[in-house]
């Protein structure tokens, strides 16, 4: 029998990571999400989970990079080429996809590199697209992203901030978008990763297992009636994941029209200086936060509470700076300076 | 992609001094490039990028942290070689910066031979090619600008000394710029396009000021006082070699010409010193606690008497600890380390348990352990990173013909090889290889060795706040660890037994929380410690013959009691010192032992390890730990 993805909204509990990834999926500037936690905690079903939720967007036919012909800031060479010379991109309808890395890849493969069979049989060079192509536009899922090797995760950081992948190897050269919403998990007791790329993430959450009991028993029966008839529990999911893709599409829609004040922002300044972070990388992602849990919430105008929350999410993984420092979020100087 | 949606220029608030110094170097291609250092989120590489819409010629280039060597310097033209049977240069990343800007971001992060041969390049204005049989030169006159977040990782004064101009990047601290930020970045993210349309009249504004500035810069003479000055300015600042100097002019024409001056004044010297300098001078004094200090634009309104008086410098650059000297901090520290003047005061018998603070000021020490009979598998590795060509792993760098079998095939390279015969070769395919083409892949992974570091934690240690100084002294080796990814494991004794604090692992946090949690106290079981470390030492190699491990024993050499609470401690100690010995791993003894009558046992167990010796004193001295195998 078919078995189909886990429902979002059938995952129990992990509020916290849900809306990380929620509204990753609403605001991909957001810069992506680091989930830290033990293992068995939902994290790569909760990931899985989210792409199945979104409706299906618009790509380029037989475009490798799936570019968004309504975009034109952002098509790939060959795309951009063709729009120059008047030529209409034919598009079709694509799905978000999980993209995966494992721990094993190596550079070639994540970047790109020569495409060895052409290579040969014409003695030509082509770039052979990697993993950071397939990302574009989806979702690229890192499990246990502080065992990467340090110079993957320096080039994949580089892009996600970038959007964009250069190539300069092998003998090709080359350059495509990348666009994608990273969503790494660590096990940090399995060593950590380096502050400098703590900081890259836009949203950090920290997941462990449900404690109560019949939270617990809840997670196994939901478990045994997935595997057990996939179609009727997805059916009985069905309405609450229309509705949860549907706020998203809203809230997606509303974004660009969501206000901040201008006391907002500076509660917002006061509070990074207070905090003493690192860069601008805190208050900005901080704002933007808010910004997308006030789209969320169907309002026009992001709050102080908006603030509060997103703190949650975009600050404990920027209060350790530097290596071996204890990095401890500071909640009443942020409710100290809220309080204004 | 995305063009001329960068962030604009002169969108960015704040970072006069970063402006100012992309401003000259676009001005004055001759004021050597730069560099600039500064943590993560400020606004750094946006400002490198948004130079391209300021230049005249053809904007910037950039080096991407992927980048094989063959691609930089130029290879071999593939479809030229298999079509015609030629050896024709396909040009790298050098060709293409040319007349331009050449921009590498993490500039730390790059191997450090691929670096040197850019600087190479930029010195020269040409770029020598002799790879691949081939052999080409061509004209590569580029402007350097690097970025770097010193916490990553460090560049040799030498390195440093190539750039031109030095800056170093702050974070905003005033709460309307920080808010103003915010607001543009918002505008930005949601308009790019309408972003920069806003924006257009200053940049353009901008880019006609460079332009001028170009212009003057070509006719601004330079007359003898001028020379005169610059010379005092560098040579007061003990600069090494010459290049300051032409920097220092060079770079104040170029702020004369943006002042809209075809002449210098004295303060544009003044002004380009704040950039020339910091970076280049060799003073005896500096404060470098390990944390940046907070930073925002110090020489935002140069004060005449800043410059060049050296107690009165500019913070030397946070990224360079190899040069710097003890900083002044240490002076409150120095009575703990020069017990040597004092009476003997040790007191082996406290049996209490304490637990130092760790010394977070002792002076920053870097390991060397480029340990020179390796070399020759190490070719073409970068600092303290090992090149194994049995495991497929690591970034791939370069490639070289193979003496026995290929293990890890580089395609591209082999192609290349194959390629100028294939007239003569014929075949199925459009290239026909021969095992004379196949060459191998020289990878490069930067995670270190493997450090065991095995303190002594005994009584005598906790005297006179000596182990505040030896845990500030392991938590500056741990930081330079962290930087170049090594591994580490702990081993503490005391009282009767020795405990494997932390099995060897990747995450220095662990070892740094070890650290400041280990108590002192009870007697010296050196035996057992050595012990411990020969049998992690034997784990380490069976789990990975490759591994480099270092051991690192920091003691007192107080060794009373023996293995087993044995009673003869000294000679059950220099027992299995000389077994660590003979299993030829590299070892360094720290010798704290500060007391006036000094018993020297560290000194001897050093000998029979074959280890480097060094006392505590030496280390809050000397800034490099040079882990260097002595012959046993």
């Amino acid at each position: 029998m078919r078995t189909g993805v886990y429902p979002f909204t059938a995952i129990v509990g992990q509020e916290e990571m849900k809306q990380a990834l929620i509204l990753n999926v609403i605001n991909p500037s957001l810069g992506g999400v680091l989930i830290k936690g033990e293992k068995g905690t939902a994290k790569s079903t909760a990931v899985r989970a989210i792409a199945d939720l979104l409706p299906a967007m618009r790509a380029v036919q037989g475009c490798r990079f799936r570019c968004d012909p309504e975009d034109p800031a952002h098509l790939c060479e060959d795309c951009a080429g063709r729009t120059k010379q008047g030529e209409a991109l034919p598009d079709l309808s694509v799905r978000m996809k999980v993209v995966e890395l494992p721990v094993s890849a190596t550079e070639d493969r994540v970047v790109g590199t020569l495409d060895i069979e052409h290579a040969i049989k014409f003695g030509e060079k082509k770039f052979e697209p990697g993993i950071l192509a397939q990302a574009n536009r989806n979702i690229l899922y890192v499990d246990e992203i502080n065992l990467l090797d340090d110079h993957v995760v320096d080039v994949l950081l580089d892009a996600a901030a970038m959007g964009v992948n250069t190539v300069e190897r092998e003998g090709v050269s080359y350059s495509h978008p990348a666009r994608f919403v990273l969503v790494g998990t660590m096990n940090p007791e399995e060593g950590d990763i380096r502050p400098q790329l703590l900081d890259r993430f836009g949203l950090s959450v920290t997941v462990t297992g449900e404690h109560e009991p019949a939270q617990r028993v809840e997670v196994i029966k939901r478990r045994m009636a997935y595997e057990q008839d996939w179609a009727a529990f997805a059916d009985t999911y069905r309405s609450g994941q229309e509705e949860l893709g549907q706020a998203i599409l809203r809230a997606r829609r509303l974004l660009p029209q969501v206000g901040v004040s201008d006391a907002l922002l500076s509660m917002v300044a006061k509070l990074a200086i207070q905090l003493g972070v690192d860069g601008h990388r805190a208050d900005i992602t901080l704002i933007k936060t808010a910004i997308t849990l006030a789209a969320l919430a169907g309002r026009e105008q992001a709050g102080s509470a908006d603030i509060r929350q997103a703190a949650r999410l975009a600050l404990p993984h920027r209060m350790r700076r530097r290596p071996f420092e204890e990095g401890a979020l500071d909640w009443t100087a942020v409710e100290a300076a809220l309080q204004d | 992609m995305g063009k001329g949606t960068a962030f604009p220029f002169a969108a960015v608030v704040g970072q006069p001094d970063v402006k100012e110094a992309l401003l000259i170097v676009l001005t004055n291609p001759h004021a050597g490039g730069v560099l600039i250092a500064g943590e993560s989120g400020t606004a750094k590489s946006v400002l490198v990028r948004a130079m391209a819409e300021l230049s005249a010629d053809g904007g910037i280039v950039e080096l991407p942290l992927n980048a094989t060597e063959d691609m930089v310097f130029g290879h071999i033209d593939l479809e030229q070689a298999v079509t015609s049977g030629k050896k024709a240069f396909s040009p790298g990343i050098l060709a293409r910066a040319d007349g331009r800007l050449l921009y590498v971001d993490e500039i730390n992060l790059l191997r450090r031979e691929v670096l040197n041969g850019i600087l190479d390049a930029a010195d020269r204005g040409v770029n020598l090619v002799e790879r691949e049989g081939i052999s080409f030169r061509h004209e590569s006159r580029f402007t350097m600008v690097g970025t770097m977040n010193p916490a990553e990782g460090v560049l040799t004064p030498a390195t440093l000394d190539r750039f031109g101009l030095f800056v170093m990047a702050g974070r905003e601290t005033d709460a309307e710029a920080r808010a103003e930020i915010m607001r543009r970045v918002l505008a930005y993210d949601r308009d790019p396009l309408a972003f920069a349309v806003l924006w257009r009249e200053d940049t353009r504004q901008l880019a006609e000021r460079v332009a001028q500035a170009r212009a003057l810069v070509e006719k601004t003479a330079v007359d003898a006082p001028m020379m005169q000055l610059a010379a005092q300015y560098c040579s007061r600042a003990n600069c090494a070699g010459h290049r300051a100097e032409l920097y220092l002019l060079e770079a104040a024409k170029a702020i004369a010409g943006l002042a809209g001056r075809d002449y210098l004044l004295p303060t544009d010297m003044e002004r380009a010193a704040c950039f020339v300098l910091p970076h280049r001078t060799r003073q005896m004094q500096s404060p470098l606690p390990p944390p940046p200090p907070e930073q925002s634009d110090p020489d935002d309104s140069p004060n005449p008497s800043d410059q060049p008086d050296s107690t009165e410098q500019p913070p030397p650059p946070q990224n360079a600890p190899t040069e710097s000297e003890p900083s002044s901090d240490d002076a409150d520290d120095g009575e703990n380390r020069d017990d040597s003047q004092q009476p003997p005061q040790s007191d082996p018998s406290d049996d209490q348990d304490r637990t130092a603070e760790i010394d977070r000021n002792f002076s920053p020490v870097n390991l060397d352990a480029s340990l020179p009979q390796d070399r020759f598998i190490r070719r073409g590795s970068g600092k303290r990173s090992l090149t194994r060509t049995d495991l497929k792993q690591g970034r791939y760098v370069r490639s070289f013909l193979p003496s026995g079998d290929v293990t890890d095939l580089a395609f591209d390279a082999t192609l290349r090889a194959a390629a100028p015969y294939q007239s003569s070769r014929g075949g199925d395919c459009a290239i026909n290889i021969l095992k004379s083409d196949l060459r191998q892949k020289v990878r490069e992974k930067r995670i270190g060795n493997t450090f065991l570091f095995v303190v002594d934690a005994s009584g005598s240690m906790g005297a006179r706040e000596r182990m505040r100084a030896v845990k500030g002294a392991i938590y500056s080796l741990l930081q330079d660890a962290y930087q170049k990814r090594d591994q580490v494991g702990m081993i503490a004794f005391r009282r009767n037994s020795a405990e494997v604090l932390l099995p060897v692992t990747r995450s220095i946090d662990l070892a740094q929380k070890c650290l400041q949690q280990l108590p002192t106290g009870g007697k010296t079981p050196l035996a057992e410690g050595l012990d411990s470390a020969l049998g992690q030492i034997r784990t380490l190699r069976q789990k990975d013959k490759a591994v480099q491990s270092v051991l690192l024993l920091v003691t007192d050499g107080r060794a009373n009691i023996g293995l087993d609470g044995g009673a003869d401690g000294v000679a059950d100690a220099l027992r299995l010192a000389e077994k660590i010995g003979e299993s030829g791993v590299t070892c360094v003894v720290i010798d704290t032992e500060t007391d006036f009558i000094k018993l020297g046992v560290a000194r001897d167990i050093a000998a029979r390890m074959g280890a480097a010796y060094y006392t505590l004193k030496e280390l809050s001295d000397n800034t490099i730990l040079r882990i260097a195998k002595n012959a046993v």
